[in-house]
């Protein structure tokens, strides 16, 4: 025959089960576990049992005590979830999330970041210079005398004092070598200027990344291989990358880089994005002279510069058709890039 | 430069197809710009002549014409042209033909009358960009031949020559560079040999120099009895493809062997020459009338051809109005010479005046070229326009000297390649050349390569025929040490990704601004040599690009502008150079679903976004400042680093800007300075704060810095921050004629060591209370 108080737990746990809602529940509660519920009775009785039965009362009181007031704690946390679930159930989770403003960085950092990042991990350091200069950094001393057919005066802005805007950032590889003696690797992003009719592909200011790297037995196939990683790096590992010889005054031999990239738009065709080539000796002599030592001995010294145009590689990831655009700082142009 | 391809290939066997050549050319460093078909391929087109021409009867701008179309029949065609004669040979497009554009002629009824067949001008034959009227053939032309005869299909090659290769601006000088690329022979027929030359008479003839400088060498030579008239059409097709128009035969001429082997030559008409010719400088003052119609004010620095009574050409840049070539010329003077590039450049610069013969000279000649080409001239003329030529030439001065040898060192070669080359190989391709090994190291550089001056220029060379693409990649690494500019570079990189994340846009304006952003307070940095209006000097500020930029989105119909700029300002009157941040705030912030506050930005906003930089110290007071209604000057400890207000309503308006405009401007390494110090960790709190607000009316003029300095005039060592939370202004008095502020306050007491009582904190409470009754005669509201 079962005891009494297993039949008390079987009633107890079916009432449990079955409570409708946390009011019925509670309900339970006090009917077995209030003052004078069931199990405080139990308790009383237990003052008047024989002395021999008490230790097996007691201990199967206890379990039943334990078991009611756990199925209760079970049973209430399963209102709580249901009623928690309840209150969510209705939100509309398609609707939009809490507006943040957030602004956008203009296209033209964008690149100039990822190209900066680049080449810093190929161990350059950043150099600057103004873009106020004097004839001598932006010409004379870049191995193109006033009388040379390469010197663009009349693409160069001048101010009322003889100085110009500089016409390219080489300017910087001059700055940097009479600062500092070799060996040398610098880049310098910029502002350079020219003096053309303004269209969708020609504005008065534009953006480029100069580079410098002078050291011992520096060569052509050095400067291949930093500006192929470079342009792999930034433009995707399947750009085919192409060096065709050209003309600087300041550079010999000179080569323009020509890319060809499925990141681009029209990747089908050579697009030109950089100038190059290999430190010109004269240009070291210049520098020697206007530092008054031979810290850059061509004999002992090599090195390659280049150029690259920002703009031109912005408008070419980006897909955007009109130079003059970044000067206008459309916000709905801006945003695009957020 | 323009290049026909069927020239090029009269003096070099060319690769197989158009588009191999313009690759060997491009890969050699030498850009094709265009590539261009030319020429009439036009099965349908003939030679026909205009036997007879009449007004049409329903049109004023019509005639009928009867041509000869050499079938034996004649043909009506009406035609809108006037530029022709009856008798003239012109183009004929029968019915059936295809022009260019795909214009396809049939037999047709124009107004009423029949026309079988078009006469054509020389766009519609892609010969020329002449659209002006009938294409006029030579009398020579033969009636009813195919107009491939006259005119056979070319392509056309737009090619950049770089500023150092003066020796390819002519068809025989890039010929001569193929030939190198490709190992195969030039052909020098056109080039007349030295025996072929006439003899050079120095005395007593009729050329002297006084300026031996800037015109080392000058030659003269009379031809006489020339016939000038129109040239042949073979002439006329081959600079007309180049791009020159066709003036007369003997002109042509002096173009034709321009192009061909890269002299210019100049013809003057003998009989206006008064006296001997004589090279000298201009003096000061002098004037010239040019072939272009105008007159040119000279210095002495400029180079003149002159006889004993004036000018008659300024020296490699341009010819006399009066001496030139004209139908009437009779005796023909032809001038080829030496002038120093340096010298021409200038003048043509100067005188804004470039011409063909310019560009070359500035490029440099080759010297042993000029009497043959005088000589090519000379035979030309006489088979196009007749003339006897003298049996002599008149010289004067000496050929400049050939470039100096050149030593080239292998081993060098090798290292700055990168990549070593068989000693054989760079001889071959310098050979080819056109050099000559003389001894050990050293090469003899032909005439015309006055641009090979050093060991890297012949480096150069080999490059470009060995091929880059054959040098390996190499990578090389060194550590670097962070730089100032890296440190720049960062800490602006950190600013810029703050504004954006505060919601602000990131502009770049240009440094150089419109005369209407100027404001006529400030000194200027003015350009010299100003293009247009819209940029006239350099930025003092970044504020007027930006206003331009919020003006811009203004007008696009947006709501709310922010924008900042990073970027170089220029500082009066030297234009130094300093980094600097603009903000620039507009508009209206918008409710959303979440939150039902509409209002206008104002300045607050724009404090708010120059507190959040977190530059410690941050001041604020009260400015003036030009086109500004409300200024606050930014201070750092004591120092001014720049300044926030809003524009008045007059600026504002400017930009068709309604509400505020919030402008800020500051100096950026300031900034960085104040924010480079590190950081230091100041530990967490172990103790609960205790927070008691403090609400009250004060008159309108007592102002929040006020309040501040009262409570903290208490030094309270308990009291750890106050903040504002509440803040408004409402009327009272009996007729609510008076205002008066509410603010309201929450202070944050703890202790570092052990946890306030309730009535501690009440103590300290009371006594910042009774201080703010008395100082500012706070109203307290409970």
């Amino acid at each position: 025959m079962t005891h009494p108080l297993e039949q008390l737990r079987t009633d107890a746990l079916r009432d449990i089960a079955t409570a409708e809602d946390e009011r019925l529940l509670e309900a339970v509660r006090v009917r077995f576990l209030g003052r004078s519920g069931a199990i405080s009775e139990w308790s009383e009785k237990m003052k008047s049992l024989p002395k021999e039965e008490k230790p097996i009362v007691g201990k199967l009181l206890n379990e039943v005590r334990a078991a009611i007031t756990a199925a209760i704690e079970a049973r209430a946390d399963e209102f709580r979830a249901a009623r928690e679930s309840a209150a969510v159930a209705n939100i509309d989770i398609s609707l939009p999330g809490t507006p943040h403003e957030r602004g956008a960085l203009h296209p033209l950092t964008q690149m100039l970041d990822r190209s900066i990042g680049i080449f810093r991990r190929m161990g350059f350091a950043l150099a600057d210079g103004p873009d106020v200069e004097t004839e001598w950094h932006c010409f004379d001393a870049l191995n193109t005398p006033p009388d040379h057919p390469a010197r663009n005066e009349q693409d160069t802005f001048y101010l009322r004092d003889g100085r110009l805007l500089r016409a390219h950032t080489s300017t910087v590889q001059i700055r940097a070598m009479q600062a500092a003696a070799p060996p040398l690797r610098v880049i310098a992003p910029g502002a350079a200027y020219r003096r053309d009719e303004i269209d969708a592909t020609h504005s008065a200011q534009f953006h480029q990344i100069e580079g410098l790297y002078v050291d011992e037995k520096v060569s052509v196939s050095d400067l291949k291989g930093t500006l192929e990683f470079f342009l792999r790096e930034l433009l995707g590992a399947d750009t085919a990358v192409r060096f065709r010889p050209h003309y600087f005054p300041f550079t010999e031999p000179s080569f323009e880089i020509d890319v060809k990239s499925k990141a681009m738009k029209g990747g089908e065709q050579w697009i030109e994005v950089c100038g190059c080539g290999m430190v010109h000796p004269a240009v070291f002599k210049a520098i020697n002279a206007a530092r008054s030592d031979s810290a850059y001995d061509p004999e002992k010294w090599t090195g390659f510069a280049f150029g690259l145009g920002m703009d031109r590689l912005a408008m070419i990831l980006f897909d955007i058709p009109d130079i003059r655009l970044f000067a206008q700082n459309d916000l709905r142009f801006l945003r695009q890039f957020a | 430069m323009k290049f026909s391809v069927n020239w090029l290939r009269e003096f070099v066997e060319l690769p197989a197809s158009v588009e191999q050549l313009a690759e060997l050319l491009t890969m050699a460093g030498i850009e094709i710009e265009t590539i261009e078909s030319r020429g009439a391929n036009f099965d349908q087109v003939i030679v026909a002549q205009i036997q007879q021409s009449k007004q049409h009867p329903n049109a004023d701008r019509l005639t009928v014409c009867i041509v000869d179309d050499g079938s034996g029949r004649t043909r009506q065609i009406v035609c809108g042209a006037k530029n022709y004669k009856v008798g003239d040979k012109v183009p004929l497009a029968l019915p059936g033909a295809e022009l260019s554009g795909g214009l396809r002629i049939r037999e047709s009824k124009l107004r009423g009358v029949d026309s079988e067949g078009m006469l054509c001008s020389a766009k519609e034959l892609s010969i020329a960009e002449d659209a002006a009227g009938l294409l006029i053939l030579s009398p020579e032309a033969r009636i009813g031949a195919p107009i491939t005869e006259i005119f056979p299909t070319d392509t056309i090659f737009d090619v950049e020559i770089t500023p150092n290769r003066g020796d390819l601006l002519s068809h025989f000088g890039l010929a001569r560079e193929i030939a190198a690329l490709t190992r195969k022979r030039i052909v020098t027929a056109s080039v007349p040999k030295a025996e072929a030359l006439p003899a050079q008479s120095k005395v007593g003839t009729s050329v002297a120099i006084s300026a031996l400088r800037e015109c080392p060498f000058y030659s003269a030579r009379r031809i006489e009895n020339v016939k000038v008239g129109p040239s042949p059409d073979w002439l006329r097709a081959r600079i007309e493809a180049a791009g020159i128009r066709s003036i007369n035969n003997v002109v042509d001429v002096s173009n034709y062997v321009m192009l061909e082997l890269g002299q210019p030559t100049h013809a003057f008409d003998a009989d206006k020459i008064r006296g001997g010719i004589h090279v000298r400088l201009a003096h000061d003052g002098e004037k010239f009338l040019a072939l272009d119609g105008k007159t040119y004010p000279l210095t002495r620095r400029d180079l003149v051809i002159a006889d004993q009574e004036g000018i008659v050409g300024i020296g490699g840049v341009m010819g006399g109005e009066e001496s030139g070539v004209t139908e009437t010329t009779r005796n023909v003077l032809l001038e080829s010479a030496y002038f120093l590039p340096a010298s021409i450049r200038r003048t043509a610069r100067t005188l804004n005046l470039p011409s063909d013969a310019s560009y070359r000279f500035e490029r440099g000649v080759d010297p042993q070229m000029i009497l043959p080409a005088s000589q090519r001239t000379t035979e030309l003329i006489r088979q196009v326009a007749s003339g006897m030529p003298g049996d002599s030439i008149g010289v004067a001065g000496e050929f400049p000297p050939n470039p100096p040898k050149i030593t080239l060192r292998y081993e060098r070669c090798n290292e700055l390649l990168g990549s070593p080359i068989e000693s054989n190989t760079v001889d071959t391709i310098l050979s080819n050349f056109g050099l000559q090994k003389n001894g050990d190291d050293g090469w003899r550089v032909p005439s015309y390569r006055r641009d090979l001056q050093g060991e890297v220029d012949l480096i150069e060379e080999v490059t470009r025929v060995y091929g880059i693409d054959k040098i390996p990649s190499a990578d090389r690494s060194r550590f670097t040490p962070l730089s100032e500019a890296d440190r720049i570079y960062d800490f602006e990189t950190k600013l810029r990704r703050d504004l954006v994340a505060l919601g602000l846009n990131e502009a770049r304006t240009s440094s150089l601004i419109a005369r209407d952003q100027i404001n006529e307070a400030n000194e200027l940095i003015e350009l010299r040599n100003p293009l247009s209006e819209d940029h006239i000097a350099l930025r003092v500020s970044l504020i007027p690009g930006l206003l331009a930029a919020l003006a811009r989105n203004v007008r696009a119909g947006a709501e709310r502008i922010a924008l900042f700029e990073v970027g170089n300002i220029f500082s009066p009157p030297k234009g130094e150079e300093r980094r600097s941040l603009g903000i620039a705030l507009w508009g209206t912030m918008s409710p959303n679903w979440r939150s039902h506050q509409k209002r206008r930005i104002d300045f607050f906003d724009l404090k708010g976004v120059i507190e959040s930089l977190r530059v410690p110290e941050l001041k604020f007071r009260r400015g003036e400042r030009r086109g500004l209604v409300l200024t606050a000057e930014i201070l750092l400890v004591k120092r001014r680093i720049g300044f926030c207000g809003q524009l008045s309503n007059t600026e504002a308006a400017m930009l068709d800007a309604n509400g505020p405009v919030l402008v800020a401007e500051i100096d950026l390494l300031e900034i960085a300075q104040a924010r480079q110090r590190p950081r230091l960790f100041s530990g967490l709190e172990r103790y609960p704060a205790i927070r008691r607000d403090i609400a009250m009316f004060v008159a309108p003029n007592v102002t929040h810095a006020e309040v501040l300095r009262v409570i903290d005039s208490a030094n309270e060592p308990l009291l750890e921050r106050v903040e504002l939370f509440d803040l408004f202004t409402e009327k009272v008095g009996e007729n609510a004629g008076q205002n008066r502020k509410s603010l309201a306050y929450s202070l944050t007491y703890r202790d570092k060591n052990r946890t306030l009582t309730n009535e501690e904190v009440s103590a300290v409470h009371a006594r910042i209370r009774d201080r703010l009754q008395r100082e500012v005669r706070a109203e307290l509201r409970e």
